[in-house]
């Protein structure tokens, strides 16, 4: 061929090889990367389907080594990892995991079925397949689970701390290096500072002293008998405590954690007694103005009360058919709409009866318990004997833990500040205004307030509908805690009677004052004798009060 | 006080001609379908029990006007004592121990148990207990000059107190189980045909025993005072007399009358259970009482009768209707019929004349005789 | 005129209320009657209340299978009140008026205990349809489902042993009557028994009916925290009481995984209602679950919620619950022993118990013995699952033989 197209040929000969070769090496590079790749997704795959094996194995132990090896994999898992862990975890718990033979499986999703690997869908899978069952020790363990997923990877920072508050009560069970971990994956304040607390935690062991200290230190901030136990136990152990500075830091500890454990104590005992007592008020208020208005001893007051609960219940199925979306504020809906029902009741119920019976309280007294009767069975027949099913809305479930073991409930302080809301609401209508300032005449002395123009019958109906009112309001408070069934007001009769009679007829302050102490009188004495036997001795300390002062804690003004 | 006396004269002749009827018929209800049957005897039986126990309140209620609404517990308070005995002679046929001690985890009868194994002593105890107990209640509370509306209640109170206690299995009597498993009453077996007209008639006699010594105490002196006590305790105050006493001894009496019913309803049944410390049980009595009218006892006996009849029979019948029925014979006769039926033939004169201005009254309200 | 007063009269008038008394036939020709002994209203209506309707349907099937050596099942219905004593009263009157060849009653001991004077006075046949203490063997009355052996100890078991918690300490919570007292005695000898002494667990009582658990749960709060071993709950309260102690639990955040609920008196209508995510885990222990596996199950499904809405019953249509099918499966022994024996008669149809067997919804066959009326039933432990069911947990192989009197009592 040309000589010389040759030589210039053979000059850029290297070049074109040299290209050729890095081609190829590319290509191969890239094969490579490919190659590796794919050979991490399948030793991935093939470690989940190992898990996934594992998980889906007979018995109870390989399930729960399963879990374990997850469980030590979190500290270095990739989010990849830790997303197909979580789904994992979770369709565990639900019973939404299908397991099939030779470490293969299904998750049952809303959306259909997905691969249990890949967690891609898998529109092929078979119908019979066996969901295995979680005991309850793997339970314990799928909860550890998902709170140390939750701390590398869950979206929000508060259930990042909420993990790993769980994760601190166990800390001895946390894979070494997961809290590390954490905090790379978290730039969130105070997660990095709970999870620090965490590391000095896990330190409780190590033979290092000054951070077995630190741990104890650590420790006594959660000030709950459980950590009193936990540091007890500690200190029993003659080993452990052998060291003089590890033995101080335990005795400091348990003083800290103890004292904040009794305050709790008395903290909790206070709380359940004023919680007790806001139940009585609320049912007792509105007999305490009955019968210092009237005389009248009404034994439908619980039943009014129960009506209450009743009317909460309509009103929360009216809402869920008419205005699905707001069905969680339907307690509040229901506050005008009970006093309005029940008032009407109660008026109803004095325009037809009780007025008729003046001046003849005994009769009264039979007359109510006739009336109660009928509407007991009036319910009983419409709505049925079972309980009812009240959704209890998000703001009134759960509660905090305080100090020590004193956990407040939501429902139950709802119920306190409704009785307290009550309380200054009617002593507000009894001396603010005029209607109040009738009753409080006509309380006093009936007769002279007919001779200078209040229309006692007027005001008896009026009185008799507030009465009613507020015992409707009762049952709206307390649909949270107690069971709402016909016959719930005949369990609160007794004691409204002993609230009114011990704190002074027509007294409302002397109402709240008798409520609260019997409520902590019960209390108080429950935890030695047992809650009947703190009813009956709350019911004759009452019996022997009134004989020694039969007017009550706060007498009565004026003649009757 | 005449046609009273005459008309007490007059139940007192029916009431035996009742006693006349009733025991051949008892007593032929073997003899085929001319008798009662067993089962209808021990109706019979059960409501003389609730007539006498009607009588012991309506002695208080209308002899001195004072209203007890707990008296649910002295019945039981004899009802349980004439059971510990009945389980005492069960045992010494049996020799097994009640079901209540066994699951409590006791091996033999508490020591105080043996004290029942006699009769007379069961019989002196069903007296004097519930006697000791209304005195110590009944004194305190007198001497508050507890009375009225607050009385009422505080009954109510102590007959609560009273079935909280004993529901409760620590108190040792049985606890909600009550006490069963009775096996004999005088040699006979209990439940069994014999036994069952025994004690109806025992029932009727003490009905009847009761009735005329009730009256003939009403028309003595200290029933007088009982009347003064209704109509006007203050003014009996100020003239001189200490009505504490009076009070207090025609309170024991009522409460041993109730003990007595107590103790002969409970072999009838064949179980006492705490059930009938139930506050609502004791406001039924008052009920019968009004229903029937109060005052000279024979509205008592007529209007446990009347109440307990359909009770027992709608029970059977119709059970959802029954406290219907009750509530609306309550309301009926405390807003129609406040005397009760032992004064419908006035009350239908009243309301005959006044037909006209008959609404308006009843809307204000009719004054009546004793105290409300 | 004395002798014609209103007391006469009005006595007359009562005597001749009474008078249906006394003239009601026997048997009428061509039907039998049984008599039920469930309440309707009152604490135990909502569970009880069932069991009238589930007699009914069982009956009914009977009927429609060709009746009874040529006579039609007539249900006779009454209602208690929830009141110990008027149970035996009723039962009387059913022996005694109605004359009903057998009695389907009773839920709590308490009501049994009371009517058992009244079948034994009369020589009547109580079938009893639930799990109870033992402690008991009357000829008078039959034993349908599980004394403590099968329906107490094999839970308790399950949550000692390695595969369930290893639990080594228990507070036990109970209403405060027969039941939750001997169960509690008995278990009290079985821990005995396996060498743990009284520190180990805690007793309460509550009255019928009781709703504020507050204190209770938080002295549940404090057993958990301390050492000594895992904790259980074992729990005896009934009716109402089981739904207001778990909404208690789920508000003070007491969760199974730390302290798991044994609620050997919970059923599915007790769960009806309440928010069980929270609750997931607790156990209980039944001769039959809901979720049993099998056909006859669900056929017995299907048929019950038929039923209920071919009759209006005010109950749930897809909830049924182990007194419901012990029940149910009482009628059709009894009708079995009655075909077997060719007669009513008490006697002749408790002779024809021994060697008895009935295949029935739980996916069992039940048998019974001529040594005793109990009915040998199978075991089923459940788990509480997110909607308000139970899951089978453990189911045992066969039916063990019922043992009336424990040997740790």
């Amino acid at each position: 061929m040309a000589v010389a197209g040759d030589a210039e040929a053979g000059a850029l000969q290297p070049l074109r090889l040299m290209i050729r070769m890095l081609k190829a090496g590319a290509i191969i590079l890239v094969a490579l990367i490919g190659f590796l790749a794919a050979r991490e997704q399948a030793r991935a795959d093939e470690d989940r389907s190992a898990i996934l094996g594992s998980l889906c194995g007979p018995g109870l132990h390989a399930p729960m080594q399963g879990a374990g090896q997850i469980m030590a994999g979190l500290p270095t898992a990739s989010s990849a990892d830790l997303n197909w862990a979580e789904v994992v975890v979770q369709a565990f718990s639900l019973r939404t995991l299908r397991c099939a033979p030779a470490g293969t499986g299904y998750i049952a999703t809303p959306a259909g079925m997905i691969d249990a690997v890949t967690l891609k869908p898998a529109p092929t899978a078979p119908d019979d397949l066996r969901s295995p069952f979680p005991n309850l020790r793997m339970r314990v363990l799928l909860d550890r689970l998902t709170a140390a997923i939750a701390v590398l990877n869950a979206p929000h920072p508060e259930a990042r701390l909420a993990a790993v508050s769980t994760l601190a009560e166990h800390s001895d069970l946390i894979p070494p290096g997961l809290a590390e971990a954490a905090l790379k994956r978290t730039q969130n304040a105070s997660v990095a500072a709970a999870l620090r607390g965490l590391i000095v935690l896990q330190r409780l062991q190590s033979p290092d002293v000054s951070q077995r200290v630190a741990a104890i230190q650590t420790l006594s901030q959660d000030t709950t008998s459980r950590t009193e136990n936990q540091l007890e136990s500690l200190r029993a152990d003659p080993a452990y405590a052998a060291d003089p500075q590890v033995a101080a830091a335990l005795d400091q500890g348990i003083a800290h954690v103890r004292f904040w454990v009794r305050a709790g104590a008395v903290l909790s005992l206070l709380y359940n007694g004023i919680s007790a007592g806001s139940v009585l008020f609320m049912s007792a208020i509105g007999l305490s103005i009955i019968f210092g208005l009237m005389g009248v001893i009404n034994l439908a007051q619980g039943e009014l009360l129960m009506i209450g609960a009743y009317v909460t219940y309509t009103v929360q199925q009216v809402i869920r058919i008419i205005a699905p979306a707001y069905l969680s504020l339907y307690p509040i809906a229901a506050i005008p709409v009970v006093f309005i029902v029940t008032a009407l009741l109660g008026i109803v119920i004095e325009w037809t009866v009780i007025r008729h019976l003046y001046r003849r309280p005994l009769m009264t007294l039979l007359a109510t318990w006739g009336i109660s009767l009928l509407l007991i069975n009036l319910v009983r027949v419409s709505f049925g004997t079972q309980n009812l099913e009240f959704i209890t809305p998000p703001y009134l479930t759960g509660g905090v833990a305080v100090v020590g073991d004193f956990f407040i409930t939501w429902n139950h302080l709802a119920a306190i500040f409704f009785a307290v809301a009550a309380f200054i609401g009617t002593l507000a209508l009894l001396r603010l205004t005029s209607i109040g300032l009738f009753i409080r005449g006509v309380t006093q002395n009936r007769d002279m307030a007919g001779c200078i123009g209040i229309s006692t019958r007027r005001i008896d109906m009026l009185a008799f509908g507030l009465g009613a009112g507020l015992a409707g309001l009762g049952g709206l408070a307390l649909s949270p805690i107690y069971n709402v069934n016909p016959t719930m007001g005949t369990e609160f009769i007794i004691d409204s009677f002993m609230v009114v009679v011990l704190g002074g007829v027509g007294s409302l302050i002397g109402t709240a004052i008798a409520a609260l102490g019997i409520g902590l009188v019960n209390v108080g004495i429950e935890p030695f004798y047992g809650a009947v036997a703190a009813k009956v001795i709350a019911l004759l300390l009452i019996i022997v009060l009134i004989q020694w002062r039969p007017e009550g804690l706060i007498a009565a003004r004026g003649r009757r | 006080m005449m046609a009273a006396s005459e008309r007490g004269a007059a139940a007192t002749a029916g009431l035996i001609a009742l006693l006349l009827i009733l025991v051949p018929l008892a007593g032929l209800h073997l003899a085929g379908p001319v008798g009662l049957s067993v089962y209808a005897v021990n109706v019979v039986g059960q409501v003389m029990c609730f007539a006498l126990l009607a009588m012991s309140v309506d002695l208080m209620w209308g002899g001195a006007g004072i209203l007890s609404l707990g008296h649910g517990l002295f019945f039981a308070l004899g009802g349980y004592i004439a059971a510990m005995h009945l389980l005492r002679t069960a045992f010494a046929t049996t020799h097994v121990l009640p079901d209540f001690l066994q699951f409590m985890g006791q091996s033999a009868f508490p020591g105080y148990w043996h004290l029942f194994d006699s009769l007379p002593f069961t019989l002196a105890a069903i007296l004097l207990i519930p006697g000791l107990i209304a005195f110590v209640f009944g004194f305190v509370s007198f001497r508050s000059r507890v009375n009225g509306v607050y009385f009422a209640i505080i009954t109510q109170a102590l007959t609560y107190t009273a079935m909280l206690l004993m529901f409760r299995n620590d108190t040792g009597f049985g606890g909600n189980n009550g006490m069963t498993g009775f096996h004999g009453i005088a040699g006979l077996p209990i439940g069994g045909a014999n036994a069952a007209v025994l004690l109806t008639v025992l029932s009727t006699i003490a009905v009847l025993l009761t009735l005329i010594g009730g009256r003939v105490l009403l028309a003595t002196r200290f029933g007088r005072m009982l009347a003064a006590i209704r109509d006007d305790e203050p003014r009996l105050r100020f003239l001189g007399y200490d009505t504490l006493w009076l009070k207090l001894a025609a309170w024991c009496l009522s409460a041993m009358v109730a003990a007595v019913a107590g103790a002969l309803y409970v072999p009838q049944v064949g179980i006492i259970n705490p059930s009938l410390l139930d506050p609502s049980v004791s406001l039924e009595i008052a009920v019968w009482v009004a229903v029937g009218g109060r005052g000279g006892f024979y509205g008592a006996i007529i209007g446990a009768v009347l109440v307990n009849m359909v009770k027992f029979w709608l029970s059977a019948a119709a059970p959802s209707l029954w406290p219907f029925v009750l509530s609306l014979l309550v309301l009926l006769v405390v807003l129609a019929l406040p005397n009760g039926l032992t004064d419908l033939r006035n009350r239908s004169r009243s309301w005959m004349t006044d037909l006209g201005r008959g609404f308006r009254e009843a809307g204000r309200g009719r004054p009546e005789r004793g105290a409300g | 005129m004395p002798l014609i007063t209103r007391r006469s009269v009005l006595t007359g008038v009562a005597a001749t209320l009474a008078a249906p008394a006394i003239i009601r036939p026997g048997w009428a020709a061509d039907t039998v009657k049984i008599g039920c002994l469930f309440s309707s209203s009152g604490t135990m209506a909502n569970l009880e209340g069932r069991l009238n309707y589930i007699t009914k349907m069982a009956a009914d099937e009977v009927n429609a299978s060709g009746g009874l050596l040529g006579r039609q099942v007539e249900v006779v219905v009454t209602n208690p009140n929830s009141d110990w004593p008027t149970y035996a009263q009723m039962g009387r009157q059913l022996l005694q008026e109605q004359k009903v060849a057998a009695l389907f009653g009773c839920w709590t001991s308490v009501s049994r205990k009371s009517v058992l004077p009244v079948v034994e006075e009369n020589d009547g046949l109580l079938f009893y349809p639930l799990h109870f203490e033992g402690e008991e063997n009357s000829k008078n009355v039959v034993y349908l489902n599980s004394p403590p052996a099968s329906s107490v100890l094999p839970a308790v078991d399950y949550l000692m042993s390695g595969d369930g918690v290893s639990a080594k300490r228990f507070f036990m919570v109970g209403t405060d009557y027969v039941w939750p007292r001997t169960i509690n005695k008995i278990l009290k000898g079985y821990w005995t028994a396996k060498g743990f002494t009284s520190s180990s667990w805690h007793e309460e009582y509550v009255p019928f009916g009781f709703s504020n658990f507050q204190s209770i749960v938080n002295e549940i709060r404090t057993f958990t925290s301390q050492t000594g071993g895992q904790p259980i709950v074992v729990l005896t309260v009934v009716g109402s009481s089981i739904a207001d102690f778990l909404r208690e639990c789920i508000n003070q955040g007491v969760k199974p995984t730390d302290i798991p609920v044994l609620g050997l008196d919970m059923v599915e209508a007790d769960l009806e209602g309440l928010d069980t995510t929270s609750l997931v885990g607790n156990l209980n222990c039944w001769a039959y679950l809901q979720n049993a596996p099998g056909p006859r199950n669900q056929a017995f499904l299907a048929n019950w919620a038929a039923y209920v809405k071919s009759s209006n019953a005010p109950y749930n249509p897809h909830v049924a619950i182990d007194p419901m099918v012990s029940t149910y499966d009482g009628v059709h022994i009894w009708a079995e022993a009655v075909k077997k024996a060719g007669s009513f008669d008490v006697p002749a149809v408790r002779s024809a118990f021994g060697g008895l067997q009935f295949p029935d919804p739980s996916g069992y066959t039940l048998s019974m013995t001529s040594e005793n009326n109990y009915v040998a039933r199978g075991v089923f432990i459940g788990s509480v699952n997110a909607q308000q069911g139970f899951d089978v947990l453990w189911q045992s192989p066969g039916t063990p033989k019922p043992v009336p009197y424990s040997p740790y009592g």
